[in-house]
């Protein structure tokens, strides 16, 4: 292996993945709770908080992510909200993640069959109760699918955050190219992004396989 | 609210054809992008569907490689490493950006064609060759109508996002309506005005689309199989 790889690596796998990494967790933990949430009330029969719901999920659907991305990094400072870039990504990656959680949880909750709301209800629980011990269980079978696609979609939307400065894989990538250019004259870019996308790649086939996997025997 | 409360609109106003050129960047490398990813989609998707050796498995390659990696990494391969390799692979921006689109297009859509035409039930080919039509003439007289149709609401939402994706060539500097914005936020400090007029453009347009495209779905939809 030639000599400019190893610390290249090495600089990209300790600052980089580290970003890469807390983006990737904060996007699809909040992604996961704030889409069931959102998901579980949209199956209520109440207009109002239905059409709130509705015009949250389209309009985070229907954004260009990084557009969202923009959204909170540069015009929400201009009402006094700052974020770190790393933060304001991830929070373009919750709104974009919840969008499609939600949507998948809407389906899945309302394919549980009435039976199992009566059930609840003749037991005692109230409907959150109810929501939260008997339907969503049942319910994260059909929503597990779903779930892994969009692990791998956020994990591959976490590159968006370098173009507003956050130094994960992608920009640690770009620094590096651009320290070899002035170093050595040669810049290795098509290596290096290669082996960006060799390492995502790697990340995201395994998941994408699993989660057809899931659909086939879960559903 | 109180963000749109301070919004100067007579300045917004001002940036108004800047900003349209810059959405007819957006739609042309959209365009472009749509009617590569569709051919890409149509021939790729039939060789899936078909099993045609090598192409068939060289198409599933293209397919797990793009959908598998981050189109922001596949932009920077194109632009940046490309040329690093052999200076005859040296692109515009433009021409990187309807490229970047197409490549990533037609891979989800040979994947929404390999369903489509693999969802057209074998007897209705089986009759064509029955009645002596050529494989070929099958296909484009049998499986293309039928498939494509199948095909049609998933296909539709690959081109949707084909036209979300070039947002990002902003990131190559090609001008786009997102970098047309950045530019003039860049100069006049006004980024909240930018981003969030190009927002309500970017949705204004996503949404007419899939309204339009639900208007043709049904249109187009196929009859309930007796």
């Amino acid at each position: 292996m030639p000599e400019w790889v190893q610390p290249v690596v090495e600089y990209m796998a300790r600052e980089g993945l580290k970003e890469t990494a807390r983006i990737a967790v904060i996007s699809v933990v909040g992604s996961a709770l704030v889409g069931v949430v959102l998901g579980t009330l949209l199956t209520i029969r109440f207009w109002p908080l239905r059409s709130m719901i509705r015009l949250y999920i389209e309009v985070w659907r229907g954004l260009p992510i990084i557009v969202t991305i923009f959204l909170i990094f540069f015009a929400l400072p201009s009402v006094g909200i700052r974020f770190s870039p790393y933060l304001a990504a991830a929070i373009g990656l919750v709104l974009w993640g919840s969008a499609q959680v939600a949507e998948a949880t809407r389906g899945a909750v309302e394919s549980i069959p009435r039976e199992q709301h009566q059930a609840a209800s003749a037991l005692g629980f109230g409907w959150v109760g109810r929501h939260a011990f008997v339907i969503l269980p049942q319910a994260l079978r059909r929503l597990l699918p779903p779930m892994v696609s969009l692990l791998a979609g956020v994990i591959q939307n976490t590159t968006l955050a370098s173009i507003i400065g956050a130094s994960e894989v992608l920009a640690t990538g770009t620094q590096s190219i651009e320290r070899l250019q002035l170093s050595s004259g040669n810049s290795h870019s098509f290596a290096i992004y290669a082996g960006i996308m060799a390492a995502f790649f790697a990340i995201s086939f395994p998941l994408t396989r699993l989660a057809v996997y899931l659909e086939r025997r879960l559903v | 609210m109180s963000v749109l409360a301070a919004f100067d609109w007579s300045f917004i106003w001002e940036q108004r054809s800047e900003l349209a050129h810059g959405l007819v960047k957006t739609l042309e490398v959209s365009a472009i992008g749509i009617a590569g990813a569709f051919a890409i989609g149509v021939a790729l998707g039939a060789a899936r569907a078909h099993r045609i050796p090598v192409v068939s498995q060289l198409a599933a390659v293209y397919v797990e490689v793009i959908r598998n990696t981050p189109i922001l990494v596949q932009i920077f391969l194109l632009f940046y490493g490309l040329p690093q390799l052999t200076p005859y692979l040296r692109f515009e921006p433009f021409t990187t950006a309807w490229l970047a689109v197409m490549i990533w297009g037609g891979a989800f859509n040979t994947e929404n064609y390999r369903a489509g035409f693999g969802a057209v039930p074998y007897r209705y080919r089986e009759a064509s060759l029955a009645l002596g039509f050529t494989p070929l003439r099958t296909f484009f007289s049998v499986t293309l109508p039928i498939g494509s149709r199948i095909a049609l609401p998933s296909s539709i939402n690959t081109y949707i996002s084909v036209l979300k994706n070039t947002a990002l060539m902003t990131a190559i500097g090609f001008p786009e309506l997102t970098n047309v914005a950045r530019s003039i936020a860049a100069v006049t400090f006004r980024d909240a005005e930018m981003i969030v007029v190009i927002a309500i453009v970017y949705l204004a347009v996503v949404w007419s689309l899939s309204i339009a495209i639900r208007f043709v779905e049904r249109r187009l939809a196929l009859p309930e199989e007796a």
